[in-house]
């Protein structure tokens, strides 16, 4: 009886055993499960990526804002870009943008329209608003260098990042930050991300030569020795030779800060398995210097003064005038505030496996008069899955602001006033294609890089008062293996 | 402009109240497709920035809304 009990106890030990021992590997199993699922989650970025990045972009036209509205706008600018993405772990990315934009400028150059034949020592000097200057100031390079992290929740519901950037060219510097914050919900259909910007810019003012040396010698910049104009033959409307020319208008900057603040919105739905839009909403303010202290102005009840031939001054509006400069009244003058509130609204239908329908459209409206419209549409066409074509035509128009008015109309009696054909009233046209290579097995090797996708643009734009421009872009962009 | 204003936000509320349904992820192979994101393309930074100098409107477009350059 003993043994039968004994055995018994054997038997439920064992079976105790047995169940303790599979209960352990059971749970232990299902937990590893949980946490594999817990901690298994898409990359935000799976690999590290580069982007190179390039374009050229020219430009011409005729109404330089250096030169109060007339003269030569030619313009190339020249920008090598690289953009490095590094996923830090499965939530976290950080990108670095390192960029420069080399450009040459002929209205820039004319801030001393005389440094090709030297306005001093009495000679026959000689400039134009038509003919690109020599001066230090006709070329230029904006170096710019940007950070963001980004982190993305578990359930990547919720994304928030982090910006601080800088840029530098000779005669403005920049330092700028921000945060942004996403949030999605309804199965991810919807999304409303919040952004802050800050940008703190310093002008280091370049001003046309004559304001440089009238604020050096004031009215005795005509007759000091170690003026640039000492001994120039400056004459009248009439070719006669005169002393009364006097830019008693310019005054020296009372800041030379101009900060930025901005805040976002911007709000994404789907709508069905073809269509989303977003809609976004920003409201910026600027405040300190807003003007470019390089740009001049003339009024029409002030007398006009001149370096140069006399018989050119009946062409001086004409690119035929090579050879008269009109000394200038001012320099832009406008407000020390500017608030600007741009809504956008962007609509996308996937059509079918070939064509993809992207529109743009957006509503500007700010404190200074300004109203413009933009539409942008493009339609991707997918020949195969490597190749794509995308027509791009993007409408623009604008107001002018209410300080606007071209060269030698404005009056002495105003407090702002600019000539500056870019806040002036236009539209604008630009029409562009896009090709697009990719390679979604990177096969092309270059060290531990795949090269993903080479992207080729081109733009070409027309605006309605005469200034046309090309932009080419290229790009290169690569996953690390 | 006014009947602009109040066509978007015609257009705007439609397509909220269109919003309603949500797309279940295995069904968003088109939403999904990379000519269809609502950010603009990389490609197009460039193109931005000399429209950002040539041009006095900015912003609400996903990107640049003014400062950081010597432009309008």
């Amino acid at each position: 009886m003993v043994e039968k009990q004994e055995a018994v106890v054997g038997v439920i030990n064992k079976v105790l055993l047995t169940f303790c021992l599979v209960s352990f590997f059971v749970v232990n199993a299902q937990v590893k499960n949980a946490d594999s699922l817990l901690t298994y989650r898409k990359k935000v970025l799976e690999t590290a990526e580069i982007d190179f990045l390039t374009s050229y972009y020219n430009q011409s036209g005729s109404h330089a804002s250096v030169t109060g509205g007339v003269g030569n706008e030619d313009l190339q600018d020249f920008s090598p870009t690289i953009v490095i993405r590094y996923p830090l772990n499965q939530d976290d990315v950080l990108t670095a943008d390192i960029g420069i934009s080399a450009y040459t400028s002929a209205s820039s150059s004319n801030g001393n329209p005389f440094n090709k034949s030297g306005a001093s020592g009495g000679g026959a000097s000689e400039g134009s608003p038509w003919v690109a200057s020599t001066g230090a100031s006709g070329e230029d390079v904006l170096t710019s260098i940007s950070f963001s992290y980004a982190h993305a929740a578990k359930d990547r519901n919720k994304y928030w990042s982090v910006n601080l950037g800088t840029s530098f060219e000779y005669d403005y510097e920049s330092i700028g930050g921000g945060a942004s914050y996403t949030k999605l919900w309804n199965e991810k259909n919807t999304e409303l991300t919040i952004n802050g910007q800050v940008f703190l810019d310093k002008w280091k003012p370049i001003i046309p030569t004559e304001f440089h040396e009238y604020s050096l010698y004031g009215s005795n910049f005509q007759t000091n020795v170690k003026s640039y104009f000492y001994g120039v033959n400056v004459i009248d409307k009439d070719g006669i030779s005169s002393e009364n020319y006097m830019p008693s208008k310019f005054k020296d900057f009372t800041s030379v800060n101009r900060n930025s603040y901005s805040g976002s919105l911007s709000f994404s739905q789907i709508l069905s398995e073809r269509l989303q839009f977003s809609i976004f909403l920003d409201y910026v303010i600027q405040e300190g210097l807003l003007s470019n202290p390089l740009q001049r102005v003339y009024f029409r009840d002030i007398e006009n003064y001149y370096i140069g031939n006399k018989n050119a001054i009946a062409n001086y509006s004409s690119p035929q005038n090579t050879s008269v400069f009109h000394l200038a009244d001012d320099i832009e003058r406008l407000p020390s505030q500017r608030i600007k509130t741009p809504f956008g609204l962007r609509v996308n239908y996937y059509i079918n496996e070939v064509f993809v329908f992207r529109s743009y459209y957006r509503y500007y409206t700010d404190n200074w008069g300004v109203r413009s419209n933009t539409f942008q549409f493009e339609l991707p066409i997918r020949f195969n899955m490597k190749w794509k074509l995308t027509p791009i035509y993007r409408y623009y128009d604008q107001t002018a602001v209410d300080y606007f008015a071209p060269y030698n109309q404005h009056t002495s009696s105003l407090s702002y006033y600019t000539s500056d054909y870019d806040l002036s009233d236009f539209s604008s046209n630009q029409l562009g294609v896009s090709l697009t290579y990719t390679d979604i097995f990177s096969s092309l090797k270059v060290f531990d890089f795949g090269l993903k996708t080479v992207s080729l643009r081109f733009q070409n734009y027309n605006r309605s008062d005469g200034l046309s421009a090309f932009i080419i872009t290229g790009g290169l962009s690569f996953v690390l293996d | 402009m006014k009947i602009t204003k109040k066509l978007f936000l015609l257009f705007t509320l439609f397509f909220l109240l269109q919003g309603c349904v949500a797309v279940k992820e295995y069904n968003k192979i088109y939403i999904n497709d990379i000519d269809m994101q609502l950010a603009s393309p990389g490609m197009e930074r460039f193109e931005t920035n000399f429209q950002i100098y040539r041009e006095t409107a900015a912003g609400a477009n996903g990107g640049k809304t003014g400062g950081g350059c010597g432009c309008n």
